[in-house]
């Protein structure tokens, strides 16, 4: 068993972080989707509940706290940052994965019974997660690391620099955000912007989505690489 | 003799506070140091510094030979659980599984026997252990880790005498099989002195004393008597403290006395008497106003 591979199970063995509390309020969003869509029947037969988007957001939350309930012990355990950072980023992979294999059969049965028998959409999602079981893998995939960087990355921001680094690690992003759309605006792109937005597809969107998340690893790295506890 | 740590010229400011100012110092392999010093006096900063947890400010640290940031060879020999260690939300029984995972030479049948005779509940979540089981499990990984390198930061906190007397057997006996090298920070001195081999006395950042134990316990004294007389005696040597009552005057010192100094101190009819450990931390690192004095 490789240094990585500990790294992983050592964050595994709070099973309620990433197992139970994800997984769990999933399955509760889905049930309470379902029996409502049983006791109200969408009248153009098919809808789409958006409750999926319970399990990406509880990936990133507990990304968030991972830095600040388990770091501190792992350096306890002798963990360099960069082995911390690394096993971290395995169990990033391994969550996502498995979730997302997840999604993707419990898409194929959402498929094969007609939407539970009651036309209810939860693990089908326009456009994004509706096509090949493959895809939907995929998408799925790098939404989850996705959440899971971003949130592991506002984790090392608060570590060093508390709160008042978090509330600069937001504005920086508002600011970056707001300066593209304001280069675009000069430049009068906006018209080529919606156009590449147009042309692209669930696969190109994946690609987009990926990159984010290699920029935001590798900050997220860049940041632990002088964290203390 | 090998260090295993090696600490030279190490500074570490914080904003408005110098931590360690200048500190060079040298452990060596298998022994047991003492780590003492005030609340603050940058006991804890050293240790983090050593185990790269924290950052130097500067200075060359050597562990092993080798400098300690983000190497794995060294920090995989190495175990330091803190005084304010923070666990994850995971039961007693996780940490030790954790541990045992990344420590080497971890000895799970020790492990068992410690957390038996500390009546640790394995099953109990860690967030509702208190002050003192929380130490017991601190110092359960800590020795049952026999890292090459095992750093212990104040780790009685809050456990009653008996627990205390249990950690020092346990501590004792197992070094003595497996001999390694120990830096135990404390506040309890006079409680572990028969336990260091070395003392490394901080105080405000700086090191006021880095000896072999048994010359620091020989060493110091206090020397009551006219003031002329103890004057006399004290002149060029390390005053740690004055104190004088009317036309007699009590003067600690650092200095090791031999026989002839003993046997002069008995011709100027001076009374003698040997300084502890803890008397020694109380006098060197007292307050500012002591500090003026020998200064």
């Amino acid at each position: 068993m490789t240094t990585l591979v500990k790294v992983t199970r050592y964050h595994l063995l709070d099973r309620l972080q990433y197992v139970v509390l994800p997984g769990g309020i999933t399955l509760f969003s889905f049930l309470v989707n379902l029996t409502v869509f049983k006791m109200f029947p969408p009248p153009d037969g098919d809808s789409y509940s958006g409750g999926l988007v319970t399990l990406y957001i509880w990936l990133f939350i507990p990304a968030t706290l991972t830095v600040t309930k388990s770091l501190p012990f792992g350096f306890a355990l002798g963990l360099s940052r960069r082995v911390y950072y690394l096993g971290t980023l395995l169990l990033m992979v391994g969550l996502s994965t498995a979730y997302a294999l997840i999604i993707t059969a419990l898409q194929a049965i959402e498929r094969a019974t007609g939407g539970w028998g009651t036309s209810l959409h939860f693990f089908r999602i326009p456009w994004i997660f509706d096509g090949a079981p493959f895809q939907t893998w995929l998408t799925s995939f790098v939404v989850l690391a996705l959440g899971f960087v971003y949130g592991l990355w506002f984790g090392l921001v608060h570590r060093r620099w508390q709160v008042v680094g978090l509330l600069l690690f937001i504005a920086a992003q508002v600011v970056v955000l707001l300066g593209a759309a304001m280069i675009v605006t000069g430049a009068g792109l906006w018209g080529k912007v919606g156009e590449f937005a147009s042309t692209l597809n669930v696969y190109d969107l994946t690609a987009v989505l990926a990159a984010v998340t290699v920029v935001l690893a590798v900050g997220g790295f860049a940041t632990m690489r002088r964290v203390t506890v | 003799m090998t260090s295993t740590i090696s600490v030279t010229g190490l500074t570490r400011r914080y904003r408005n506070q110098t931590a360690l100012d200048d500190v060079s110092v040298e452990i060596e392999e298998n022994t047991i140091t003492g780590l003492l010093g005030r609340n603050g006096a940058g006991k804890s900063t050293f240790m983090r510094i050593v185990t790269a947890q924290e950052f130097a400010g500067s200075g060359t640290v050597r562990v092993f030979g080798e400098d300690p940031m983000e190497n794995d060879g060294v920090l995989r020999r190495t175990v330091f659980v803190r005084e304010d260690q923070q666990f994850p939300d995971f039961k007693v029984r996780h940490a030790i599984r954790a541990a045992s995972w990344f420590h080497p030479n971890w000895d799970a049948r020790f492990a068992d026997s410690l957390l038996t005779d500390f009546e640790l509940p394995r099953d109990r979540a860690i967030k509702r252990l208190s002050r003192g089981m929380r130490s017991a499990l601190s110092i359960t990984i800590g020795l049952a880790a026999r890292a090459e390198l095992t750093l212990l930061d104040e780790p009685y906190a809050g456990l009653d005498a008996v627990a205390r007397q249990l950690f020092y057997d346990r501590l004792l006996a197992d070094y003595t099989e497996h001999p390694r090298t120990i830096l135990l920070s404390t506040h309890l001195v006079d409680e572990v002195a028969d336990l260091l081999e070395r003392v490394v006395m901080f105080d405000r950042g700086r090191v006021l004393l880095d000896a072999a134990a048994d010359d620091v316990r020989g060493g110091g004294a206090t020397i009551s008597g006219p003031v002329t007389a103890v004057e006399d005696f004290v002149a060029g040597r390390r005053v740690l403290h004055r104190r004088s009552i009317g036309s007699r005057t009590s003067v600690t010192v650092s200095d090791y006395l031999d026989a002839a100094d003993r046997a002069r101190a008995a011709a100027l009819h001076l009374k003698l008497e040997p300084l502890s450990l803890q008397q020694l931390l109380v006098h060197t690192s007292g307050g500012p106003a002591d500090l003026e004095a020998t200064a």
